[in-house]
């Protein structure tokens, strides 16, 4: 099972190898029916997990709360019951301090639930900071072929840390949009070097936003985890008055430039096109973090 | 959406102690998802099928009524929800549905 | 400047600045001063426009204890770039969030009022995050109008329409987005604005009760309960 890649493997069989064996326990399974009752009236079949699967695990020993998202059904979007079990289960981690992580694998919300979709992020945000503020760990895994994007991809970022692979991409705009936005010219959806390069997990390691970059498998993704378990990144006015230094100099560095190379540049790459071909393991072997942000 | 219920007759699938529900696939495009669960009558499948495309009822019954026939199931309630998947891919997944449940 | 701003602010609204359509500044709502961040004329929001709002939230902070953050927001979502996604979007608005909750952790409460146009990420980036949520009755929330709902989902308008009638999630404005717990209250456009804003500062807590809200008013039936029975069943 460690050898399949990560970003091919579905959310249950994530959850199997990742965890401790046998320790993950649903919350609220399948047999209780827990489901949209907006998606039948859309004639869109429901899912009896509504695309969220939640529960409690051990990593390593550690007890942790998870959730991971099901890519397939309605592109992993959040509709309202599956983001009342994601704060549901945020609070559990507030309330008994311990570690939330979540296999992220969305666009975010899910259009044919409208607004709920919408107001059940805003509760994520707002109990994912809660946890922050309590000094409980709040982990988002980005590795799958849908990434991050949307309302998903700022609620990944609120979260206080971020394991990603070179799979995993991390937006709020998708390529698609992007592109009926700005013209094929300045921006086409269908080069897809060009898409990861701009919001994959290489380019979000080199500015930061990826606090670690692990190989697509779930031995790999599992280690990122656990390494970052005991660190709660907690917002105090220190913290963000360095991130908000950092960001204003990133603008500044790399905000007239369209070319995400130039980044990989600034970063000390030299040979892109070798680069570009290596693993997630590898490129964060090769382009370690300094000691301070970047 | 189509739903509908059917029940064949099974040999009876003896449920592990502890086990009380097992799920296979996804709600995705060309795909199902089906949950087995314990509470039909011993020698009997039951199976409730939703699906988002229509029309391949006699499809569905044939697949289903095969499936109830080659393997043990009697006792066993079949939630199914489905996407559009073939009945190749409706009966791989009632086998990994009903794997899970003999060989976890 | 925007005729909204002497509506909440009076006179003190001349004290407000607002460049690159981003409003920051110190204002007072009847006798109460606050900190005043926002978005007007249905503005896009960016890299540069989170760092903007995130400047005045920290300098709130750090000069101005225990002032009451209002959050003004009109503004049409974020403009879809190529340099905004490669720079890392998401977590500049998670930067500002993490600001808010500094301000929120230090004791400065947050209230957030959509006056125009509160959309996706611009409304999720801030907005959303307050202690207590208004909107005008004249102000436009949701994700997005029915017809480019109908062309991404592939659902014709006309049957997004009707169902919007018994969903209110699927309808756009105000009144629906309360009814899902969305907001507190939606105010009458031309009502006593900073009546409701000074009662709205006095009462705002830190709780989150929008699901409860969705529920009692029948918008988001199932949000609260599931979100308990979760709490329920990890208790266990």
């Amino acid at each position: 099972m460690s050898r399949v890649p990560y970003h091919e493997l579905k959310a249950r069989e994530r959850i199997a190898a990742i965890c401790d064996r046998g320790s993950f326990n649903e919350i609220l399974p399948p047999p209780e029916r827990v489901m949209s009752v907006f998606l039948p009236e859309l004639g869109i079949p429901v899912s009896f997990d509504d695309g969220l699967i939640i529960g409690r695990a051990s990593l390593n020993g550690s007890p942790v709360y998870l959730a991971a998202q099901v890519g397939q059904f309605v592109g992993g979007s959040v509709g309202e019951v599956h983001s009342a079990k994601l704060v549901g289960l945020i609070e559990s981690a507030a309330r008994d301090k311990i570690p939330f992580v979540m296999l992220i694998e969305s666009g975010g919300v899910r259009l044919h639930e409208g607004s709920s979709g919408e107001i059940g992020i805003a509760e994520s945000m707002r109990a994912v900071f809660a946890c922050r503020t309590l000094g409980v760990a709040t982990i988002a895994v980005i590795g799958s072929d849908i990434g991050a994007y949307g309302g998903m991809g700022i609620f990944s970022a609120c979260c206080g840390s971020r394991v990603m692979t070179e799979h995993g991409r991390l937006g709020v705009s998708g390529p698609i949009v992007i592109e009926k936005w700005m013209g094929k010219q300045a921006f086409d959806s269908s080069d897809r070097a060009l898409i990861w390069k701009t919001s994959g997990g290489k380019t979000r390691y080199l500015l930061g936003d990826a606090d670690v970059l692990v190989d697509d498998s779930t031995d790999a993704v599992r280690a990122g985890i656990i390494s970052l378990l005991g660190q709660p990144a907690p917002v105090t006015l220190g913290s963000v008055s360095a991130d908000q230094q950092r960001l204003e100099a990133r603008l500044v560095q790399f905000g007239k430039t369209t070319n995400p190379d130039d980044i990989w540049t600034a970063s000390g790459v030299t040979d892109i096109a070798a680069a570009s071909l290596a693993s997630g393991g590898e490129f964060a072997n090769s382009y370690p973090k300094k000691s301070s942000a970047q | 959406m189509e739903k509908f219920q059917k029940s064949f007759p099974s040999a009876p699938l003896a449920w592990p102690s502890g086990k009380t529900w097992s799920l296979a696939g996804v709600v995705g495009s060309a795909n199902l998802e089906v949950l087995m669960e314990p509470g039909a009558a011993a020698d009997s499948a039951e199976f409730d099928v939703q699906t988002s495309f229509p029309g391949y009822q006699d499809s569905w019954l044939a697949a289903l009524s095969d499936f109830s026939t080659h393997y043990a199931l009697g006792g066993t309630k079949v939630t199914i929800h489905d996407q559009g998947a073939a009945p190749v891919v409706i009966t791989m997944r009632l086998r990994q549905a009903l794997d899970q449940l003999i060989h976890p | 400047m925007s005729p909204i701003l002497s509506q909440f602010f009076g006179d003190s609204a001349a004290n407000l600045s607002v460049t690159n359509q981003i409003l920051t500044g110190y204002a007072s709502v009847g006798s109460t001063e606050v900190a005043v961040i926002g978005t007007v004329d249905g503005t896009y929001v960016n890299d540069a426009a989170a760092l903007q709002l995130a400047a005045h939230v920290l300098d709130c902070v750090q000069s101005k204890p225990g002032l009451p953050i209002v959050m003004l927001v009109d503004s049409a979502g974020q403009e879809p770039n190529r340099t905004a996604e490669m720079l890392g979007l998401p977590v500049y608005f998670a930067h500002l969030l993490s600001c808010l909750q500094v301000a929120r952790d230090a004791g400065h409460k947050l209230i957030a009022v959509a006056t125009g146009k509160a959309i996706g990420g611009a409304f999720l980036c801030y907005g959303m995050f307050a202690d207590s949520i208004y909107a005008l009755d004249s102000a436009q929330l949701g994700l997005m109008p029915v017809e480019a709902m109908a062309a991404v989902t592939k659902i014709p308008v006309a049957t997004l329409e009707e169902l919007s009638k018994r969903m209110p999630a699927l309808e756009f404005g105000a009144k629906p987005f309360a009814l899902l717990g969305g907001v507190q209250e939606v105010w009458p456009a031309d009502g006593a604005l900073p009546d409701l804003l000074e009662k709205a500062i006095a009462s705002a807590t830190t709780e989150d009760n929008r699901a409860l809200l969705g529920k009692e008013r029948g918008g988001r039936t199932l949000a609260y309960d599931v979100r308990q029975r979760v709490l329920a069943e990890s208790a266990k």
